[in-house]
This record gives C-alpha cells, structure tokens and sequence, in this order.
C-alpha cells in the first residue's frame, strides 16, 4: 500500500510539465544513441551532462535514465536492417534480425523489438519498484566465483550460436578470446599484446572491434554485391507482425523480462550478456533450434526483450547501495554527485520523492519510447530504400565518428578499420562475427573471474562448488558439456550411416 | 538596409575601438582567451566531480572561461603528455592527481622512459584531497582496527582485501597499511571502485581501503563498517572513526590530492596569477558548498604546498611501488 501511494506520488511530481519535457528529451536521445553506431549509452549520458546542470537534480536524473533505458529500444534498428549492431547488446540481435530483413521482414521484427522492449522495461521497473533493496544484497552475493560459473555457462551456450559448422564457431570463438587479452593485465599488471603502443594498454575498445567488423566490414561487403540487391519496398502489412508471429514472441518475451532482469544485477557485461544468454535459451527451447539464424522471430523477440529488462536490473546495484555496475551508470551516479546527490544505502529512504518521481518517470518513459517507436518503424524500414552510395558513406562516416567519441583517440580509428578489413575477410570465408564479438567480451571477464576467485580462496579450487550459486551454475555447465559431447558423439555415428543427415 | 547600415558601422566603430584598447598594452593582461583545461577522464568521470565547480567557479577570479578537454587513455598517460608538451604559455593545463604520481613513477620502476616527469609540470593548486578508509564488511567479526590488526597478524597469507586496481591509490593504501605492520594478506584488485565494493559489501574480500566518498554512504547504510581513516585528522563526516595515527600507526596517510598543474617552463607571473585564482576558487563559499553537498571536506593546497607534498609523495609512492615490484608485481 505505502508503494501504492509513493508511487502516486511520484507519477504526480513526473507528471510535471517539466518533468515529462525531460523524460522526452532523455528518451529521444537515447533511442538516437541506440540507432547511431557507435555512439552508445556511454557517451551518450556523458555528452548530455552539462546541458542537466541547469535542472534541478530530480529532472536531471529523469533525463539520463531516458537516455539509458531509451538506448536499448533503438538499438536493434540497424541490427535487423543493416546487419549492423546499434548497441553492444544488440550484436545477437543482427544474427536473426537481418534475416528477417531479408526475407521482407524488417517491418515485422522492428515492431516485435519495439513491443517487447517496452514489456521487458516495464517488467523490470515493477522489479525495481518493489524488490531493490532485497536484490541489491542478493547481486553482492555474486562474487568471482559465482560470477565465473555462471560466465562458463554463457561460454558453453555460445558454443552452440553459429549457424555455420561447430569447428567454424570454435575458431571464431579462440579468435575473439584472443583479442580480448590485449591489454594491461587486471591483476599483475602486465602489459599483453601491447607492442609498445599506448593506445592499447587499456585494451581493444568494444566500439571500435564491433563498430569495424560489423559496420565497415558489412559496408567493404556490400560494396560487391550491390549491383545484386534489388530496392526493397514495403507494404503497410508487412511492417506488422503477423498472429503467428506475435504467438511464437509471446514466450520469448516473457522469458527474455524475466532473465534479462536478474542478469541485469550482475556486474559487468550485464546487457550484452542477457541479450545473449535469452537467444541461446530459446534456440535450445526451440522446436526447430536449426532454423535459427535463418529469421526466427523468437531470436529478435528473446535478446531485445531481455536486454531492456537489464536495464532495471542494472540500476538497483545503484539506486539501493550506491554501487554503480556499469560504465553508463557510474557516469549517472558522477552526474548526481555533482548535483549534491550522494547515492548509497540510504538514497531510497533519504530521497524517496527523488526515487519515486524517477520509478514513475521510467514509466512514463517506456510509454513515450514505444509511442515514439512504432510509428517510426515506416520511416526506418523505408531508409532500405536509400540507395546504398548514399547510405553507407553516412554510415562509414557514424562508426568514425562514433568510436572517436568513446575515446577521443585517433589511434581507435586504426583499430576500427583493421577489424573492418578482418570482418570483410571473415564475411568472404563465411564465418559468423557475433561469436567473435560475444567472446571479445565474455573471454577476458572469464579469466578475470576465475583469477580473482581462486587469489580470494588462496588457490583452493573449493571456491567453484561450495557455495550454492556457484554449485547450481557449475552443475549446469556439466549437464550442458555432456550433452554437447554425447549429442556430437551421436551425429557423427549417424553420419557414419547415414550420409550425415540428423533425423527429421 | 538601414539597420543592416547602422550595424555595419557600430561593428566598425567597436572594432577601432578595440584597437585603441589593446594598442597601448602590447603585453595585456593574463588571461586574454579562454584557457584549455585537460582532462585524462573521459566525460561523465570522477575527476569532474571536482573539477565541474572549479571550473565553473573560477572564470570569476581569472576573468577568462576555462573548458575541459577529454583525453582519456592508457592511465592517464596520454593527457599527461599532451599537457607536458602544451606551451608553457599558461592557457593549456593539465588536471594532475595522485593518479599522474603513480603511473609516472611505476613507468621509471618498470624499466621504461616515462614520455612525462612530475618535473615536467609546475603546480598550481590542489583543488581537494580525499582520503581513503579501511572497512570492513558489516557481517565482519572485527568492530576495531585493533582487532583487526590482532587477528590478520596470527594468521599470515589467510585473509584478503579488494582493491578497485593494481596500483590504484585503494590498493596502495592498503599496502601501506600491510607494509607498516609487516602483515601478510592476498590482494583481489577488480576494475574500478564499484565491483570492489560490491564484492567486499557481498563479504567476498576481508576488506579494502577505498575513498572516504564512496564508503561512507555504505557505512551509513550499514552495509560496511569503516574502522580506521588514511588522514591526519578525523573526518568530520564521521567523528567516531579514529585515524590510522591515532590507532598507533605512523605514516600510512592515504589518498588521492586532485588538483591543477601547469607545464614547466611557464613564467612565473601567469603562474602566480593562475595560483591566485586557484586559491581563490577553492575558499569560495559556492565551490566549498558543492563539496560539503555530497559529504566531502575541502582539503585544498597552495601551489608551492603542492610542490613539496608532491616531491615526498612520488617519493614514498616510488619506494612502495619498488617493494611490490619485487613480489612480483608486474
């Protein structure tokens, strides 16, 4: 009840001329940010803080959690349209979203991104609403080797990503652990792969690998074979979701709410993680799993549900303790502090209009960013229609601009066009980049957790099955490889007898 | 036309006008243009909550804006160099930090020519200190320093602290802590102040010397138990934390000054004027106001306290830094 009437409260104080203004302008930034390339909730916040300075805290807080939450709805645009990830998070998204894209579906797959984005945010605001406090402590419970037995899990499944062959997969997969070792070590310090070159002691930036495998390497891709496509034009029916279609969602984004939330809690790469994690459960939930990555809707639905749902997850780390998980919310939690906001354990207790107004807020936002959506579906799907020397130069000229912005550091620019080159050449060999990018993120957060776990336990090897989590997770990852074994095992006998065909 | 007319010609007359202005003033006054303020934090960083109202702030006393310009990159080392090799004409500064300490230091430790030296950059001022503070998970046994101290001691290589990085001032902090005592603990570095809370606030380290910003709230909040300050003196925010000093341990003050530092060979006249300003800019009751807003005191310094707390800093950072480089650290 006492929720009831603060939650009131708080819609009464976001309901403000203002207040809502605000909640517009975050929201539409962030679905921007979410559409451009490159240019991700990161820099999106941190290039709108000054403009807060002269808003009250509340409106101002209002105003970054648009952004934040917004850039998770645009980001799936360019994934299903040009096979290009708007968002860290949205990279599985390109896998069956393009497809769609190409079978005259783009229509129908943004629309379900839209919807389930909205039902995913909304579901993890009544999350945050009603469980922040307890979840809070549950996320602290989540140390290395918690951590380590649940990224081994996420390390298994994308195994099973690739549509093209296993060994394919597993090389891509090397690859992208590879890349993501580049860098000062966390815990000697040692410099990895450096060669010298100041611009890679911090490691391979994010923005740079994907923006360039995926962005520049699709675009040197395109080039070729331009001639080829014909103009696509769609019909008003085709920009919907058909009955079927939206049944086959239904369960992925209920799902997809559910698990993007808790991953959401976690630290680290929550986002791109529960996006991930989602594809993966629901090509194994699938009837047919083979005819993911071929335009499955569920394979748009799961991830972009899931990784809106995270992003409420994600800010309870941060409204109930004072502890920001990522990058984009520690950047929200400086912005408070230099409004004389200090978050902690007593933020929700000592600010509880603050905190209501921004629950209420996050409503309306999700209500605003839908509404903004939908009808936006037409105009986006229509941008297939640019023709390709006009669209992609913009494009080229985003992911520049774009990965600049992350770091300010021309040598970023370098990067990102010799992962172009490598994405060209992977694309050319037909290998699959979205295991490559997922492990460039998954690998080095592997090695880290597991590190630090066993430094914490003093090298006892106990740390990985004595605490309940840790056991629940590792015994997963058993059940997971021994299947994986026994079903390679049993393919290959098949094959052995019948021409490598597996069953119906 | 006619207004187009007019406005053409008070363009003109303001444009003689300022000629007159600067004629006889050849050398006019420091600052004539806005001065470029280098950041080695990308936007939306911790720096900013202390630079953000300096720089607002101290356009007043130096009559010309300051803007930030991000660098970000390799700890730091690629504003450091750009700010080392600006002008020496006082309009490109750098935000200097403990932070420039330890990674110029641990460049000339680890064998390499660090592309910038402290002695390349003249101080200007610190804008504030914060300090770091030992805690202690709340479902710790321990409620003193004391006891603490007792138990790790009868126990070498058993326990753990988090740090928010290797090198970083938290992990340093707790080195001087283990050091002074000649304690033997497992360090668990994460990547940045948040994961290293959370993990010691989830009880996954025995505990940390993190900034007294950020753990304050969680001791508040009952989530962790602060036993000691890194300080010289108690923090008014919580008077009933005795200092490291206090529980008879000399020398270990730790934390992280934040301030602004010009490039070497700048003439002393603007760097007085820009030490004035600083000066200024940090008794002001506004800037002092936003710092006590989020719980902070402003430990300000002068820029010749600046020099000489620099020199014993690098110093005593050199020689720890050394200490770790024989266990091991890489």
């Amino acid at each position: 009840m006492d929720a009831l009437v603060s939650l009131y409260h708080g819609f009464e104080n976001a309901l403000s001329l203002q207040n809502i203004y605000l909640c517009l302008i975050g929201c539409l930034w962030g679905s921007m940010v979410g559409v451009l390339p490159g240019i991700g909730p990161l820099a999106g916040i941190a290039l709108l803080i000054p403009i807060t300075y002269g808003i009250d805290p509340t409106g101002a807080i209002i105003m970054l959690a648009g952004i934040y939450y917004g850039a998770m709805y645009g980001g799936s645009t360019t994934s299903i349209l040009l096979n290009i990830p708007g968002e860290s998070a949205s990279v599985v998204t390109c896998l069956d979203g393009y497809q769609m894209t190409q079978r005259g579906r783009a229509g129908a797959a943004l629309f379900i991104a839209a919807i389930g984005s909205w039902i995913g945010g909304t579901i993890s605001i009544v999350g945050v609403m009603l469980l922040s406090p307890v979840l809070a402590d549950v996320a602290t419970k989540f140390g290395p080797g918690e951590l380590f037995s649940l990224l081994l899990v996420a390390l298994l499944l994308l195994s099973s990503l690739g549509s093209s062959s296993f060994l394919k997969t597993l090389a891509m997969i090397s690859m992208g652990m590879l890349a993501g070792t580049v860098g000062m070590d966390t815990l000697t310090g040692a410099y990895r792969f450096t060669h010298g070159f100041m611009g890679l002691y911090d490691g391979l930036g994010f923005v740079p690998v994907a923006m360039g495998m995926f962005g520049i390497g699709e675009i040197l891709s395109t080039t070729e074979q331009s001639i080829v496509r014909e103009v696509y034009r769609p019909r008003l029916r085709e920009l919907l979701t058909t009955w079927d279609e939206f049944r086959a969602s239904i369960g992925p984004i209920l799902r997809g709410s559910v698990m993007g939330f808790f991953i959401g809690l976690l630290p680290g790469a929550a986002h791109i993680l529960s996006s991930f994690m989602s594809y993966t459960v629901e090509k194994r939930l699938a009837k047919r799993p083979e005819e993911f990555g071929t335009g499955r809707i569920e394979g748009v639905a799961g991830p972009e549900t899931a990784n809106n749902a995270a992003t409420g997850g994600a800010m309870i780390p941060f409204l109930a303790l004072g502890i920001p998980t990522t990058p984009a919310i520690a950047v929200i939690m400086i912005a408070l502090l230099i409004h004389g906001i200090r978050p902690g354990p007593l933020f929700i207790s000592e600010n509880p209009e603050l905190f209501w107004t921004l629950i209420a807020s996050m409503y309306i936002g999700n209500i605003i960013l839908v509404l903004l959506n939908l009808p936006l579906i037409g105009l986006f799907v229509s941008l297939l229609r640019v023709p390709f020397g006009i669209l992609f130069p913009i494009i080229l000229f985003i992911c520049l601009i774009g990965t600049y912005s992350v770091s300010y550091n021309t040598f970023d620019l370098a990067i990102l066009l010799g992962f172009g080159c490598m994405g060209y050449v992977f694309r050319k060999l037909d290998y699959e980049l979205a295991p490559f990018v997922l492990a460039f993120i998954i690998g080095p957060l592997i090695e880290e957790t597991f590190r630090q776990a066993l430094m914490g336990s003093g090298g006892s090897l106990a740390v990985f099955y004595e605490s309940p989590i840790t056991f629940t997770f590792m015994s997963i990852a058993a059940v997971l490889l021994g299947y994986n074994i026994f079903k390679s095992l049993r393919q290959s006998r098949i094959g052995v007898s019948s021409t490598g065909s597996t069953g119906p | 036309m006619k207004r187009n007319g007019s406005l053409m010609l008070s363009v003109l007359v303001g444009i003689v006008f300022l000629c007159f202005l600067s004629a006889p003033g050849a050398r006019a006054e420091f600052p004539e243009r806005p001065i470029t303020l280098i950041n080695p934090q990308a936007p939306g960083g911790a720096n900013d909550v202390l630079a953000r109202p300096y720089t607002q702030i101290v356009e007043k006393y130096l009559g010309q804006p300051v803007v930030v310009v991000n660098k970000p990159g390799a700890s730091g080392m690629i504003a450091n160099v750009a700010g080392a090799q600006a002008a020496p004409d006082g309009y490109t500064l750098t935000i200097g930090s403990s932070l420039m300490t330890i990674v110029m230091e641990w460049e000339k430790i680890s064998g390499k020519e660090p592309p910038a030296y402290i002695s390349d950059f003249a101080p200007v001022g610190v804008l504030s200190t914060i300090p770091t503070v030992l805690s202690v998970p709340y479902a710790s046994p321990w409620k003193t320093i004391t006891e603490l101290i007792n138990e790790v001691k009868a126990n070498p290589g058993k326990y753990t602290f988090v740090s928010a990085g290797l090198r970083s001032p938290t992990h340093l902090g707790a080195e001087r802590f283990i050091k002074a005592l000649g304690l033997k603990c497992r360090h668990v570095p994460y990547k940045g102040g948040g994961p290293a809370l959370q993990a010691l606030v989830g009880g996954h380290g025995d505990f940390t010397t993190q900034f007294s910003l950020t753990s304050i709230p969680l001791h508040r909040g009952n989530k962790l138990r602060i036993l000691a300050v890194q300080n010289s003196e108690r923090l008014k925010s919580i008077p009933d934390i005795p200092t490291m000093r206090e529980a008879g341990i000399q020398n270990i003050e730790n934390g992280m000054w934040l301030g602004i530092v010009a490039p070497k060979n700048t003439p002393s006249a603007i760097l007085e004027k820009l030490r004035d300003a600083t000066a200024e800019t940090v008794k002001d009751p506004a800037y002092i106001q936003a710092i006590q807003a989020v719980g902070e005191e402003v430990r300000p310094m002068g820029g010749s306290e600046l020099a000489k707390h620099w020199a014993l800093e690098s110093e005593s950072i050199s020689r720890l830094l050394k200490e770790l480089a024989k266990e091991g650290m890489k």
